[in-house]
């Protein structure tokens, strides 16, 4: 018998034959160990159990279907096919898929997301951001046809002046990640909405997976508007939740988060505003009574910026002789009084009652002020009048003079105390006389100033 | 409309403040006075700023290609 010569290609060609036909594929329980992933993105990596260890190679077109990450230290399954290589000829296992072992394949992946995102910080509370302050234009990202859309519609509606900008898109199935990335970077620039709902209805771990892809958690991190998760039940916990800046149990408590603080706000609101008219209702009615009991005293109710005015006016009669200065002062005094009290305006409010508002109520509430301080105003200008008749100048007017020594600008008021040769000044309604005096002392020789009473 | 430098939020803080101060018993007439036209300043700009969009539901338009600004559409959700 003839011994049969192989070549070593032929020779590893009919052992891969060989190898073909007794394993084919197979499925192969180890642990992973070197993992390298090639530029080319083939992946590298030994299955190992206490026993030995077996090279394995992934071709980038079936390593891109993997979900989670291989690390070392996993036990997996492996599906593979034993071959030779022949440029080494190396034994090694050509693997189409990897499945963990213990936990799900989808679980892995969400673990390892999960954790390699938590390490970046992306699911920081610094980084989380509150609501918007009045959330007015709602971005929506979701299903067009789905239930999660009429429930956020549903809930929005109780809300009347609000935008809804919905992005459509496919929510579950190969590629729902990409288009709801799209819409979340569409939506999340900043111009378009003041934040983003991005929402689906319940459904399995498979179902939702679109909302725990790294493109997805990304694009909810990267949007300059703040966004709101609702995604899926109470019970799920999806990536996306876990970097949104709010997270909403399910589609309709999204929505009510955003219903809930415009009705806060404007509860908010219309307590302060009707406070703030009732408050002046009751400053309007105490300042009216202030007033009539004002008016009936005679005194001179004025505003405090008139009554600086009127006090100016009072500093310019300090030159009055002092029996008319005394009349002044005693109305100057009254009128500090009134200043003082005006300033000091004791104002008492009721508790708020009722929440009903109306913005015109106020204007009437002002405009009744107005014209009352108005009414005031012209009351006043009677008042003045009076008070400027006891002016020197009017009292000139009437025909009497000021007559006082040359150089001191005390006014005579006793011809007894007059020297013959005295000069003296003599001031009339217009212009002023020097004279010299050529008699006087002793006798009573006329009144040189008559005293308004 | 000009939109107010202030936000809602900061003219709503200050609505609420000058309410605080004009509830006071011993706040003057004038300050009373100069209180109340500025809340009623602010509770009109919230006002404005509350009823500040007026109500749409619209859809975009996506095309095949990812163009910088879709178009846009009404919304109605189908029955259900």
């Amino acid at each position: 018998m003839s011994e049969r010569t192989w070549g070593v290609g032929e020779l590893i060609r009919e052992i891969n034959a060989a190898l073909a036909g007794t394993f084919g594929e197979m499925w192969v329980r180890g642990e992973l160990s070197g993992v390298k992933t090639a530029g080319s993105g083939h992946r590298y990596f030994q299955i190992k159990d206490s026993e030995g260890a077996l090279s394995c190679a992934m071709w980038s077109s079936r390593a891109g279907r993997l979900r989670f990450r291989l690390e070392d230290g996993q036990a997996v399954l492996v599906k593979a096919a034993p071959e030779v290589y022949p440029q080494r000829g190396s034994l090694q296992l050509i693997v189409v898929e990897v499945v963990p072992e213990g936990v799900g394949e989808l679980q892995l992946a969400f673990e390892q997301l999960k954790e390699r995102l938590s390490r970046e910080g992306l699911f920081a509370t610094e980084r989380k951001r509150p609501l918007p302050d009045l959330p007015q234009r709602i971005g929506l990202v979701t299903s067009p046809s789905g239930a999660a859309v009429r429930d956020v519609l549903k809930v929005l509606s109780r809300w009347l002046p609000l935008q809804v900008l919905l992005y459509p898109v496919r929510v579950q199935g190969r590629g729902a990640e990409i288009e709801v990335a799209r819409a979340v970077r569409y939506l999340g620039r900043g111009d378009l909405v003041d934040v983003i709902l991005v929402v689906r209805g319940g459904g399995s771990l498979e179902d939702l997976w679109a909302f725990n892809e790294e493109e997805v958690a990304r694009a909810i991190a990267a949007s300059v508007v703040p966004v709101v998760s609702g995604v899926g039940h109470e019970v799920d916990h999806t990536i996306a939740d876990f970097v949104a800046d709010v997270r909403a149990a399910t589609p309709t408590q999204a929505a009510e988060m955003i219903v809930a603080r415009l009705e806060d706000r404007k509860r908010r609101w219309e307590q302060a505003e009707d406070v703030l008219k009732r408050r002046i209702d009751r400053i309007v009615e105490r300042t009216s009574l202030r007033l009539a009991a004002l008016e009936g005293a005679r005194g001179l109710a004025r505003l405090p910026a008139r009554l600086q005015e009127l006090k100016e006016r009072l500093r310019r009669l300090e030159q009055l002789p002092p029996r008319l200065r005394a009349v002044v002062s005693a109305r100057h005094r009254r009128l500090d009084g009134t200043a003082a009290r005006l300033f000091h305006w004791p104002v008492r409010f009721g508790a708020p009652r009722r929440r009903e508002v109306v913005t015109a109520r106020l204007a009437v509430a002002a405009e009744r002020l107005r014209s009352l301080l108005g009414r005031r105003r012209l009351e006043f200008a009677g008042s003045e009048r009076a008070l400027a008749a006891l002016s020197p100048e009017a009292v000139l007017q009437r025909g009497f003079s000021i007559t006082m020594r040359e150089g001191d600008p005390a006014p005579l008021r006793d011809a007894a105390r007059v020297q013959p040769g005295e000069r003296l000044l003599t001031r009339l309604a217009a212009g002023s006389l020097r004279s010299l005096a050529v008699g006087g002392g002793g006798g009573r020789q006329g009144v040189l100033f008559e005293e308004e009473k | 409309m000009s939109r107010p430098k202030e936000t809602f939020e900061e003219a709503l803080a200050e609505l609420e403040d000058v309410v605080k101060k004009l509830e006071d018993d011993a706040v003057g007439l004038e300050e009373a006075l100069k209180l109340f036209e500025r809340g009623v300043a602010l509770a009109r700009r919230c006002r404005t700023q509350l009823a500040g969009v007026e109500r749409r539901v619209e859809q975009l338009l996506a095309e095949a290609g990812e163009s910088e600004q879709l178009e846009k559409a009404p919304f109605v959700p189908e029955e259900g």
